[in-house]
């Protein structure tokens, strides 16, 4: 009887460990069965560096060069401002700041993951956009600049806790044997703690990186929208994700633009999929050193 | 200060050390002389880590700690003078051995490098530094061959003779050894040993040690903490044979502690 009952409750949690592997498995193959038809219909190449995205014209032009150029930017703009302070931050969380003081700053930082991406977007749109217009003097505010700004917000969060949490586990005694051969605290930070706990800072980085790439809402409210290969990040821009969420309700089930939106799906999979192989590499590097 | 027939290189006056106003070392005051290794000796509790963690000041990174008394480096007080300097001069191996997580070769010119004793460091010249340090701390010829190796895949008596010789390549003046053999295996422990009586010929050398018999062993002087006092101080053979106080008799034949 009891064995039976451990046959039941293993197959139950083997069902639950092999459903996250079918659920990837099943999107990855419907993008890619979307994806490849329109591949054959249009040419991968055209798709990939063609410059004009004008899906209602006739004839239609699927050229997503400016929507991958308008994520990288977004998202490059945004890791350069959430990466340092990120771990600035997570550093003085760990390291420097008074109890009193590291307790609310967890709290508040943990608050600022909770916040829905809509708000930001939201915030972005009528706080920030005009103090970037008027500031930089520009036609308008919704540009790639503003919008890195607002996903570096959503993604410090996750680098500042994740980091804390790895800079947190380095042993004592690294610092301590840092500390008796005459090691400043900064030293001690910089070449001690920070470098033992790498592989965990990266590992939130590319978590920061995967959730700003992925984000949506709020870059559809504050970057402006314009399909266009940009001069300079005070230019208005749009990313993949809100080409697909801004056009997908108006195509045709199983049409050319219906599948065009897949193919970029499948695009940014790949990016994804990419930065993650990246982070593998790197952490599986500092593992074996 | 009393004039003495040996160089005094520390000299701790009335010292009492408390954590968070318990007091843990009361009123100890004695000396250690140049080149020599002097072992502590008491059962937990004692006081001695706290006492050997002062000389250093390790003990500051705690925000319950305060003391009262002094100590002092070459008639320098520590207590006035930068904490990082003092540390160079005086180096300290924990319990554990630590290395850092890098290679072989970087544990030891770690602290070269990064606290100035080199300046714009050649190739040949860390090189010789690494060799002379993991020499001295009797390693070179086990580890010669995998330098660019990780610290963390050598074994316990290795990465603990690494640490010492880590210390070592910057050269300092005293190093206070905080039970460095208490993880170990006998013979790793019988090498960490030679490698001290070796490195008091350039070292002063204060040894805190739950082990009786290696006090006995490596010491030139013994002392003897109990419940945060010094009982007793003297030379490590007299101290054993026919010690002054019957609470060290007791102790050093095993009758508690």
């Amino acid at each position: 009887m009891r064995k039976i009952k451990d046959d039941i409750i293993e197959k139950i949690i083997f069902f639950c460990g092999i459903l996250s592997i079918v659920f990837v498995v099943l999107i990855f193959g419907f993008l890619i069965k979307e994806g490849i038809s329109f591949f054959k219909e249009f040419g991968i190449v055209d798709f990939i560096i063609g410059k004009f995205w004008y899906p209602s014209a006739n004839p239609p032009e699927f050229g997503i060069l400016s929507l991958i150029v308008g994520s990288v930017l977004v998202t490059v703009g945004a890791c350069i401002i959430a990466v340092p302070v990120g771990i600035m931050a997570a550093v003085y969380i760990s390291e420097l700041a008074p109890k009193q003081i590291k307790d609310i700053l967890k709290s508040l930082v943990e608050l600022m993951a909770a916040v829905p991406s809509v708000v930001i977007g939201f915030v972005g749109m009528v706080s920030l956009a005009p103090l970037v217009r008027v500031f930089f003097n520009i036609p308008t505010g919704l540009t790639a600049f503003t919008g890195s700004i607002m996903l570096a917000f959503m993604a410090m969060p996750t680098i500042v806790t994740i980091s804390e949490d790895a800079i947190r586990s380095v042993p004592w005694q690294y610092k301590e044997g840092a500390f008796a051969l005459g090691a400043t605290k900064w030293q001690t930070i910089r070449r001690i703690v920070l470098k033992a706990a790498m592989p965990g800072i990266i590992a939130a980085i590319m978590l920061g990186i995967g959730r700003v790439i992925g984000e949506t809402m709020a870059v559809m409210m504050i970057t402006g929208n314009a399909a266009h290969i940009p001069h300079s990040i005070f230019e208005p821009v749009r990313t993949m994700t809100a080409t697909i969420a801004a056009e997908m309700g108006e195509t045709v089930t199983g049409g050319l633009h219906y599948r065009a939106l897949f193919a970029i799906a499948l695009v940014l999979f790949f990016i994804t999929f990419l930065v993650n192989f990246i982070a593998d590499l790197f952490l599986g590097r500092s593992k074996n050193k | 200060m009393k004039t003495n027939l040996y160089q005094n290189k520390m000299l701790i006056d009335d010292l009492s050390c408390f954590f968070s106003n318990k007091c843990v070392l009361e009123n100890v005051s004695l000396s250690i002389i140049k080149n020599e290794i002097l072992t502590i000796i008491g059962p937990s509790n004692s006081g001695k880590t706290s006492f050997l963690r002062t000389l250093n000041r390790m003990n500051d990174f705690n925000s319950d700690f305060s003391r009262k008394g002094n100590v002092f480096l070459d008639e320098e007080n520590i207590f006035h003078m930068n904490m990082e300097k003092l540390r160079m001069r005086v180096g300290m191996l924990f319990a554990m051995p630590i290395p850092l997580p890098m290679t072989v070769y970087e544990n030891v010119i770690y602290a070269p490098k990064r606290l100035g004793v080199i300046k714009h460091g050649k190739k040949s010249e860390m090189d010789a530094i690494v060799e002379q340090a993991l020499r001295d701390a009797s390693l070179w010829d086990e580890v010669k061959d995998r330098l660019d190796s990780s610290a963390m895949k050598m074994s316990g008596g290795q990465q603990q003779r690494l640490c010492i010789a880590r210390i070592l390549a910057i050269n300092p003046e005293v190093i206070l050894f905080d039970e460095p053999c208490s993880g170990l295996d006998p013979i790793s422990t019988a090498k960490v040993e030679e490698t001290m009586i070796a490195l008091k010929k350039r070292y002063t050398i204060v040894l805190v040690t739950n082990n009786v018999k290696q006090a006995s062993r490596v010491g030139d002087r013994t002392a003897f903490f109990l419940m945060g006092r010094l009982i007793e101080i003297g030379g490590t053979a007299k101290l054993f044979v026919s010690p002054k106080e019957q609470k060290t008799n007791d102790y050093i034949t095993g009758r508690f502690g």
